[in-house]
């Protein structure tokens, strides 16, 4: 292996991300995932462990932790935690009763020390359906404003039936990601 | 004299006799208590057993001996069912003695599935399920079926609806009393009903999320399609629903029968339920025990088109394909099994109340 072609790995290395999708079962993370790589949507399973996606975004690669959000298996999400560059928190905006524990959740994760420096998406999914809470009232219930002042956070209304937002969110995350660890580029 | 001696010897033989006879009975009750206590002191210590070193006796002999023991019991259970009683109500209740032993026997197999050959798991789980076979034979023997009948439900469903009206304010305030913390717009659905009829006609309409909870005794009735559903605490209903197009949600539920058709379906908490369902991909469940599962089959006028229209007009056989996150293993989960075809409901028609039969 010559020299450049090393140089070349570590350079292509840096350009990796690593993002975590986290969330509720039933808010769409797997949907989304698979809508934001082009997939078939059409048939998606409640995710029985987790799934890894690997897309190329813009001039980075990202490597997309989707796990899964039933109840037993949220323990193992602190698996995931560690180098975990950008955070997605997803949402299911039409699934009002269970806001009360969709915020619990995510105070409990933003607990979290090995997730301190990662930059946070809100996805408030589920948008095209008729009921569903709009991304500032979304906020308004998660009480986002309250976070600490450190953190890099947004919420996007979205919907990954439609494709409608996703790209907006995932490119706020990845320039946002970007500007902190690639200073220099 | 000799007369008054004979007498009085008769007397002592006779006292004799009822002295000896008297020791005699008093053995015979002696007996009987030790033996009782013997099987009492038997049945403790395996309950003991039971609960102290459930899952963790690893060795494949104590497994064989219990399996056996339980075994053998179940048998002879089986056996004395024919001379038990004629009265089909006790029959019943021990049939369901019978089954829940069964189960507690599958159940003790699973657990130590892991440490055993995988020849003696297929073994012992075939032999569970000829007790099973030979249960259900017994049990088509020796209780008639009954029919399954819609019929004059639905009056005597009002009539229960007229009764129990005034306690269902009640019901209602403390529900909403412990709402979420946050003031947020409630849904639109059907809520805190007790014994009633509800029927919902959504065809041609353009509906959201739809919300059925606090149900007891209710027969719901959907007609047309949604995007999302989420049913929340019902007991000893019937639920009816068209299409869904998105997921539904399901959380603790009891007693309950379900009719409904998905792209997901998520069963929490679900106690004593069947489920007869179509789904496009993997139902799962979490939480839940006794939970069984059918094909969908429902009608109305115009479910060919919302069908097709929500993609779910192909049968996929997801709905035998039941993944519980509770039992992560490769032999089947004792929480769910396949509702057997003949317990199944036959539904026609949802379209109007009276002819459903």
């Amino acid at each position: 292996m010559g020299l450049l072609s090393i140089i070349r790995k570590i350079k292509r290395k840096e350009k990796e991300m690593r993002i975590l999708m986290v969330g509720l079962d039933n808010s769409g993370k797997t949907t989304i995932v698979l809508k934001i790589n082009g997939e078939d949507t059409s048939v998606i399973s409640p995710t029985l462990g987790f799934n890894i996606k690997t897309i190329t975004y813009q001039k980075y690669m990202l490597n997309i932790w989707d796990v899964g959000g039933q109840k037993t298996i949220r323990s193992y999400w602190r698996n995931y935690f560690e180098q975990t560059d950008g955070l997605v928190w997803v949402v299911d905006s039409s699934d009002l009763r269970r806001l009360n524990d969709c915020k619990a959740e995510l105070d409990n994760l933003l607990k979290e020390e090995r997730l301190s420096g990662a930059s946070l998406l809100i996805l408030a999914n589920k948008q095209d359906i008729k009921g569903a809470l709009a991304p500032d009232e979304i906020a308004k219930v998660l009480n986002l404003e309250a976070m600490e002042k450190s953190r890099h956070w947004k919420i996007v209304g979205c919907s990954a039936y439609t494709g409608e937002g996703l790209l907006e969110g995932f490119d706020w995350l990845v320039q946002d990601v970007a500007s902190r660890i690639y200073v220099l580029d | 004299m000799d007369e008054k001696k004979t007498a009085s010897n008769a007397g002592e033989t006779e006292a004799l006799d009822d002295a000896l006879q008297k020791k005699h009975l008093s053995m015979l009750e002696r007996l009987s208590n030790r033996h009782q206590n013997r099987l009492d002191n038997a049945l403790t210590r395996r309950s003991e057993s039971e609960s102290s070193s459930s899952p963790s006796f690893e060795s494949t002999s104590s497994f064989f001996s219990r399996f056996s023991d339980s075994k053998r019991s179940i048998e002879s259970q089986l056996a004395v069912s024919r001379t038990a009683s004629s009265d089909p109500t006790q029959l019943k209740s021990h049939f369901e003695k019978i089954s829940a032993s069964i189960s507690d026997l599958e159940k003790l197999v699973a657990e130590n599935s892991y440490f055993l050959p995988s020849y003696d798991v297929r073994a012992s789980l075939k032999t569970v399920s000829d007790l099973k076979q030979s249960l259900e034979n017994l049990n088509s023997e020796l209780i008639p079926k009954k029919k399954f009948s819609f019929r004059n439900k639905a009056n005597k469903k009002e009539s229960i609806a007229q009764e129990v009206k005034e306690p269902s304010p009640l019901n209602c305030s403390s529900v909403i009393s412990d709402k979420t913390s946050f003031a947020v717009r409630e849904s639109p659905g059907l809520r805190n009903r007790k014994g009633e009829v509800l029927m919902e006609d959504f065809r041609g309409k353009e509906v959201g999320e739809f919300t059925i909870s606090d149900l007891d005794c209710c027969e719901v009735r959907i007609i047309g399609c949604l995007r999302a559903l989420f049913v929340h605490r019902l007991k000893n209903c019937k639920v009816y629903v068209g299409p869904v197009l998105g997921s539904i949600l399901i959380e603790e539920v009891e007693g309950c029968i379900f009719v409904m058709a998905s792209h997901q379906i998520r069963i929490h908490t679900a106690k004593k339920s069947d489920f007869y369902l179509r789904v496009r991909s993997r139902p799962i469940i979490e939480d839940s025990s006794g939970v069984r599962f059918a094909p969908y089959h429902l009608t109305y006028e115009g479910i060919e088109e919302d069908l097709r229209g929500a993609s779910l007009d192909e049968e996929t056989e997801n709905w035998a394909n039941v993944d519980d996150f509770k039992w992560l293993r490769a032999i089947q989960s004792p929480n769910w099994s396949i509702l057997p075809e003949n317990e199944r409901v036959r539904i026609t028609n949802t379209s109007t109340l009276d002819n459903i039969e």
